[in-house]
């Protein structure tokens, strides 16, 4: 059969070559995806997937990029004593309202960024408070005045002064009247005297907010001079205090923290320490580093005054005290004080006369005069006199006075009867003020000549006879003021600067000497080379006229109402320090209000007590309280230890709107319950009334619950228990030996990791730690740690890298209170490193817990694992450094350009959704290391201080390298403070390195620490 | 004679009289019609929800994470108790398609494909929250080990945070993977019904070229027994690693050994009460009421009692343990500030929910009711959701140092935040509800021949027969 040809084409039937070319071909038409062009082009198919994974990668390395590099500008002319990145220090004190501080000023770049106490001051020794840490801020205040101004109008200071000195000329003989606080400085007073010498009439009149005339009039009477003496709390082994709050706010903390904090050290070969009675209405930051602490009524003041000489054998009838526990109290504490003749102090803060007569006259029996108190060198921290400023008001209103120019003090806003006074002011012809503010006072006043900043300005201080300190500009003045004595030299037809007129007072002083008045700046002090001897004075008081007034003053109501400062506001003046608002109260934690403390007896009566409930609220009932004719309505506050029948409230709140954003509107105002007795004002009611209003007030605290539990997280002993058994205290660390000789090594899997060189270590002494927060601003300032404001800390966000927990153990009305600075603890094992996702929190190898911000992402699984609960999250956006627009969260103008110069260059500012914490200072400790290393010598121990170290008056923080056998950390650790050493939850064993010392208090009580391990413990 | 058996005391899983041709038209029909009044309801207020979710995310992200309540002592509050509780309720979705399979489970052929959308819908909610509760969002990448320019900086293996990240990438993708291979034959089916062209393009590209031939459905087969065996350790890994978050912590209340299988049975119990409250609206509108059967309601009511029962127990084992571990910290935690205390109320919501009502469904006639089922569906979930947020916030708001206790209540973001992932859930349910096919079309028929009602009844000539005829039967069958 013939083989059948099919084709299926003519192409095929006719094989022609095109065919035949199809043919040997596969496919018929070229496959579109491997022509020679695709497969040569620049991205073939087959390496899709490798451009895709370069793409993605160099994407992904794009992405992770940094944003433009924004360039600053270069000095054109370098100043010669400026290195970008080297910070200059200068000398200056701190001489707010009488209260001496002498410092040293860190400049960066020319703007003064922190203040640490000046080491060559025998007075402070180096202390600050929290107050003077916070200062630094009010130079960038933007409610700072900028310019003269009349009727509120901007003006030249040329016209200023043409139209002042004519009205001053135009007086027709009516006094001129300077009226300022407390002026510690001599040259200024001299200028002043300069100038009111131009006018008949004419005087100073000094008014302290916060007076303290009564005790100055007692002086007087007492030992014939008006001088309030030198205390020597550090000479004192048995120390009384009648409601002076020495350690927070009592004429000079700085300087009593120092003292007191020499006689709260317990050397443990000889362990001894001095003992502290505490008899007060409210509750201070003294009574709570009190050893024995009784309360009583405000109008009861007097009567333990006068118990007490009765008890120390005065010549006078002792009143019926009717609280059994403290007539007890005084009798102890009169034992105590008769024990230790010589060696016994006793401080009241009344400002009545009678009281501190009868002071006066137990410190003369208990011997106190030349021991524990000296008037050869008196100090001149408060010089206000109530009944002058009393009798200018009256003259104001009488329309007798033709001028009055205030400096530094403020009547409008808390003198007594402020409305008497702003109605003087109208009658005045003349009114100036040189207030750097505008305040209640400067407002009223035509004639506005805003003083520089201390900080901008020159001056001199003599806070006690003999004893100079200075003042010099650390940056050129901010805006146009200028110095409140060049106004004054200027009135007063003197061409002479106040810097050249100061100066020429100086070198005249010093012998004729520039090279002298420029050691002098340098040092910021001059002082006796050798300090002169203590003496006492002759006392011849009154006692019995005056127990006669005491014995005669009439009894209090149902309540009484105290007035008091607070740690950080003090009287108002620094209200508009965003730092010191936030600051939580070392009593009652609260921040930015005033309040009314009240117990938790008294606050049963309207219904709410400490507990669950009250805990977690933050909205407190208001209670309007009445007294003095005057009524205020403010949030009540639980403060254990408080009189049941008193109620607290701080002054220097509810200040004018233009005071600034911070302090405006805060709070209310407690002057005006302020009273006159004809002599001195009375800083407390013994009739007021309480009721409550039905509404409610939010009040933001930084911690709601007051008691330890028992936990052995604080340790604390008496010094009689702690004599008998040294280890007793830390009993419990015998549980860890379980694990074998070396609990660091022998309780965990995991090999250890032995830091050489540098080891960095923390030492805490609860014993000489009294609470007072100098620490916390000081380590805000150095470390440009956020303020959130009000809400943010109600909602507790609060950015504190260091806070102080205060604990209340034992009775509510009663309670022992212990202070603990609380930091990260910088643990070898940390709880916080393994758990971040991205490793931004790691260890260095000197033992640092370090935060890498850049790489933070904000998952909080770090803070939520830190036992210690010091990390700090960035919840909004405080300093605008992240890069969302318009979502800033700042109540206190702390974004402003201006205030933003306060910020330490050395320390980055952390953007939103970051988590922070303490650095150790890490930026100091670079520096010091850096600086061992171009000197050429190993890292010597306290060359490396932290902020927090360094703002510590009672030199409770010490820190150092634990490697160093030389170091004073060293010591302590292995030395020195064996038995009371401990770490804070060390059976964790997450290995802090920071250690605490236990806390010892001087009374005859069994320890409440051992006692609350066997009760349930109380919900203080 | 080809005989597939099974008793005729079991209770069918399919009812009525059905064929294959009824239960392709009952399953994929609504897909093809419009959806109901209600559907659009459902699904503007689930769209509702979703936009408000995601203003409160906006508003979070923007002015950062301080508009929640969370603080210094409590630093994870709604986000991550919503985290776990999500991530838990994706795990019955996992267990139902895989150990089930493996276990050979015939009745998890009516629950499975819904279970395993809940799953994914559950875990992209789940999602949400570990990456939006960072303070710095935009910098989430920072948890990808990426080769980089920084160093390179490493993402740190310790934390058990990061395993979580490949936990839950991991989980999802394997669940999707999962969920999608099974779809494949239904969108087949779905396409070749199609009558419009769009649908027609829509499903064949989503069913992937599928003809149904033999060595398709072996491959099918084969991809499904490995993704069952993959997707097995992860039903216990996840909640695992998860419960790691806390357990390798130091907190009290958090360092806890036991939490691994607490956890993963509190999952598996959460999950199923999920898939009861999704399936009991599902098969009431779209008239399923045949194919997820009572009888499925009370084999999932079962693991509910048990697994119920097991984080029962559970929670008495940590309260021994809080006390014969004589540490005095974790005591406290456990009695004073958990059980007790002023978040002591939301302890005993999870007790009650979680531990006390599902032991209703010891009783057949309860397991059996649809409106207890529903109801304890319901209750379960508020107790799931209340034993994370006490294990986070208890253990929190009260822990070593009592200065820093502090207390918790959400801010609007944040419950916001919450009801947006409803939102998303939702929105994506309803969108599965009107465009997937609800129940595994092609596994309900394989075993619709064994346990479809109509042909169990078949099955009741061999109930009658004697044992030897049966066998005789069988042995010489052609």
């Amino acid at each position: 059969m013939e083989q059948k040809k099919y084709w299926k084409g003519l192409e095929e039937l006719h094989n022609t070559d095109a065919h035949q070319e199809i043919v040997k071909n596969e496919f018929s038409e070229e496959l579109p995806f491997e022509s020679e062009s695709l497969l040569n082009a620049t991205t073939p198919r087959r390496d899709f997937l490798k451009y895709l994974g370069f793409t993605t990668a160099a994407a992904a390395i794009a992405a992770s990029c940094e944003t433009p590099v924004r360039k600053a500008i270069p000095y054109v002319n370098k100043p010669e004593e400026i290195t970008p990145g080297v910070a200059n220090y200068y000398a200056s004190s701190y001489t707010i309202d009488g209260e001496f501080v002498p410092v040293v000023v860190k400049t960066r770049e020319g703007r003064p960024i922190k203040m640490e106490g000046n080491t060559l001051s025998t007075i402070t020794n180096g202390s600050t408070t929290a107050r003077v840490q916070g200062a630094v801020l009010s130079l960038y205040d933007t409610a700072r005045l900028r310019y003269p101004s009349i009727g509120g109008t901007e003006t030249t200071w040329a016209e200023l002064d043409k139209q002042v000195t004519a009205a001053l000329s135009g007086l027709g003989g009516a006094p001129v009247v300077l009226l300022s606080s407390t002026l510690l400085s001599p040259t200024t007073k001299k200028v002043i005297g300069e100038f009111l010498a131009k006018y008949p009439n004419s005087r100073h009149v000094v008014y302290d907010a916060v007076s303290y005339s009564g005790m100055l009039a007692a002086n007087e009477a007492s030992y014939g001079k008006r001088v309030i003496p030198s205390y020597r709390f550090d000479n004192a082994k048995v120390i009384v205090s009648l409601g002076a709050d020495f350690l927070g706010t009592w004429l000079n903390p700085a300087e009593f923290c120092d003292q007191f904090a020499k006689t709260r050290k317990i050397d443990a070969k000889k362990p001894e320490m001095s003992k502290h009675f505490v008899f007060e209405s409210t509750m201070s930051l003294t009574g709570a580093n009190a050893d024995e602490r009784y309360t009583h009524r405000p109008s009861q003041a007097g009567a333990v005054a006068l118990a007490l000489l009765a008890a120390v054998g005065g010549n006078v009838t002792a009143p019926a005290i009717a609280d059994k526990r403290v007539a007890d109290g005084i009798q102890k504490a009169a034992k105590e004080l008769k024990a230790n003749q010589g060696k016994s102090l006793v401080v009241s803060g009344s400002n009545d006369v009678n009281v501190q007569i009868i002071v006066n006259a137990i410190n003369n029996i208990i011997g106190a005069n030349g021991t524990t108190i000296d008037f050869a060198s008196p100090s001149n921290y408060r010089q206000g006199n109530d009944a002058e400023m009393a009798k200018l008001v009256a003259d104001m209103n009488a329309g007798s006075i033709g001028a009055v120019l205030v400096y530094g003090a403020n009547p409008a806003y808390d003198y007594y009867d402020a409305p008497k006074f702003v109605e003087g002011l109208k009658k005045v012809k003349l009114a100036v003020s040189f207030n750097e503010r505008n305040d209640e006072t400067t407002e009223l006043c035509k004639y506005q000549a805003p003083d520089h900043h201390f900080l901008e300005s020159w001056n001199d201080a003599e806070a006690k006879t003999g004893y100079y300190s200075f003042t010099q500009p650390t940056i050129l003045p901010l805006f146009k003021t200028r110095a409140v004595q060049d106004s004054l030299l200027t009135w007063s037809g003197n061409t002479t600067t106040w810097a050249d007129y100061l100066k020429n007072e100086w070198v005249a002083k010093l012998g004729g000497d520039q090279s002298a008045w420029d050691k002098v700046l340098q040092d910021g002090v001059i002082e006796p080379a050798t300090a002169p001897a203590l003496s006492g004075a002759s006392f011849a008081g009154d006692v019995a006229g005056a127990a006669a007034k005491i014995n005669s003053a009439k009894k209090g109501g149902t309540y009484e109402l105290v007035l008091y400062e607070k740690v950080a506001i003090g009287n108002g003046r620094l209200a508009n320090n965003p730092w010191l608002q936030e600051m939580p109260d070392p009593i009652t934690r609260a921040t930015w209000d005033n309040y009314a403390c009240i117990s938790n007896t008294l606050a049963q009566k309207f219904s709410t007590e400490l507990g669950d409930d009250y805990e977690i609220h933050v909205e407190r009932k208001v209670l309007k309280i009445k007294a003095n004719g005057k009524e205020v309505e403010l949030p009540l506050l639980i403060v254990p230890g408080i009189h049941p029948d008193v109620i607290a409230i701080a002054v220097g709140y509810g200040r004018s709107a233009n005071t600034g954003k911070a302090a405006g509107g805060i709070g209310k105002n407690a002057y005006p319950f302020v009273s006159f007795n004809g002599q001195t004002f009375d800083y407390f009611s013994t009739d007021a009334s309480v009721e409550a209003t039905g509404s409610k007030y939010p009040v933001a605290s930084t911690q709601t619950h007051n008691s330890y539990e028992g936990r052995p997280i604080v340790k604390e002993t008496t010094l009689a228990e702690f004599i008998r058994n040294p280890k007793e205290v830390n009993e419990d660390r015998n549980e860890l030996k379980k694990f074998g000789p070396d609990f660091r090594k022998d309780a965990t899997l995991y090999p250890n990791y032995e830091y050489q060189g540098i080891k960095w270590g923390m030492s805490i002494d609860l014993n000489s730690c009294f609470g007072c927060g100098a620490c916390t601003i000081a380590c805000q300032a150095e470390n440009n740690v956020s303020v959130v404001g009000k809400d943010e800390v109600a909602k507790g966000h609060e950015m504190h890298w260091l806070r102080i927990d205060r604990y209340f153990s034992g009775d509510t009305d009663n309670p022992e209170v212990v202070f603990q600075p609380m930091l990260c603890q910088h643990c070898d094992n940390a709880p916080c490193e393994n758990v971040c996702p991205v490793g931004a929190t790691n260890h260095s190898n000197e033992g640092i817990n370090q935060m890498a911000y850049n790489r933070c992402i904000g998952t909080r699984y770090c803070a939520n694992n830190c036992p210690y609960k010091v990390r700090r999250l960035n919840w909004r956006d405080w300093n605008g450094a992240d890069s969302f627009e318009n979502n800033l969260y700042d109540v206190a103008d702390m974004n402003d350009n201006l205030t933003r110069m306060v910020l330490n260059p050395d320390v980055v500012v952390r953007s939103r959704g970051v988590m922070e914490k303490c650095s150790f200072c890490v930026q100091r400790l670079q520096d010091a290391k850096l600086q061992a290393k171009k000197e050429g010598h190993p890292l010597k121990d306290g060359a490396a201080k932290t902020a927090c170290q360094q703002a510590c008056s009672a030199g409770a923080i010490v820190f150092g390298n634990v490697n160093d056998k030389n170091s004073e950390i060293f010591k302590i650790r292995n030395e020195q403070q064996t038995d009371r050493l401990y770490y804070v939850l060390e059976e964790t064993h997450t290995l802090p390195n920071i250690n605490y010392l236990a806390k010892i208090r001087n009374k005859d009580a069994a320890p409440k620490a051992e006692s609350a391990h066997h009760e349930e413990a109380h919900h203080a | 004679m080809h005989l597939k058996y099974e008793s005729t005391l079991r209770e069918p899983l399919v009812d009525g009289e059905k064929d294959y041709h009824q239960v392709t038209e009952d399953i994929i029909s609504p897909i093809e019609g419009k959806p109901g009044k209600l559907w659009y309801v459902g699904f503007f207020i689930s769209l509702s929800l979703l936009g408000f979710g995601a203003f409160s995310v906006f508003w979070q992200i923007y002015f950062g994470v301080g508009v929640w309540n969370l603080n210094k002592t409590i630093g994870w509050g709604w986000d991550i108790t919503n985290f776990v509780w999500w991530v838990g309720i994706g795990h019955a979705g996992t267990l139902i398609s895989a150990i089930l399979l493996l276990f050979r489970q015939g009745w998890r052929t009516g629950v499975n494909r819904a279970a395993e959308a809940m799953t994914i819908f559950a875990v992209m909610c789940a999602g949400q929250f570990p990456i939006i509760h960072m303070g710095r969002v935009w910098m989430a990448f920072f948890i990808l080990p990426y080769p980089n320019t920084r160093g390179p900086v490493w993402v740190n293996f310790n934390s058990p945070l990061l395993w979580d990240v490949f936990a839950i990438s991991t989980y999802f993708t394997v669940s999707l993977l999962f969920w999608y291979s099974g779809l494949i034959p239904d969108f087949a089916t779905v396409r070749d019904r199609a009558k419009t062209k769009l649908r027609k393009l829509l499903y064949g590209v989503a069913s992937f070229g599928w003809t149904g031939s033999t060595k398709h459905w072996q491959r099918h087969e084969a991809l499904s027994l490995v993704l069952a065996g993959l997707a097995t350790p992860l039903v216990l890994s996840v909640h695992t690693i998860v419960s790691f978050d806390f357990a390798t912590s130091v907190i009290p209340g958090w360092h806890t050994t036991i939490f691994p299988p607490y956890f993963v049975a509190g999952a598996i119990f959460s999950g199923f009460a999920m898939v009861q409250t999704l399936l009991i609206i599902t098969r009431k509108i779209l008239n399923l009421e045949q194919y997820i059967t009572i009888g499925h309601m009370e084999a999932m009511n079962k693991v509910i009692v048990l697994t119920g029962s097991v984080v029962g127990c559970a929670y008495l084992t940590e309260l021994f343990m809080a006390w014969y571990g004589a540490n005095p910290y974790e005591f406290d935690t456990f009695f004073k500030y958990r059980a007790a205390g002023p978040l002591g109320w939301s302890y005993w919501i999870m007790m009650t929910c979680n531990v006390i009502s599902p032991q209703v469904f010891w009783f057949r006639k309860m397991r059996r009711s649809i409106a207890v089922t529903f109801v304890m569906s319901i209750i379960v979930n508020i107790g799931m959701w209340f034993e994370r947020f006490v294990i986070i916030c208890t253990s929190l708001y009260r822990d070593y140092l009592p200065s820093s206790w502090s207390y918790y209540r959400p801010s609007w973001p944040e419950v916001g935040f919450y009801m947006g992932t409803f939102g998303l859930f939702f929105t994506c349910y309803f969108l599965f509800a009107k465009y997937f096919p609800v129940i595994a079309v092609a596994e309900i028929k394989s075993i619709l021949k064994t346990s479809g009602e109509n042909f169990k009844e078949k099955m009741e000539v061999y109930e009658d027969q004697s044992d030897e005829k049966f066998a005789h039967d069988v042995a010489h069958a052609h």
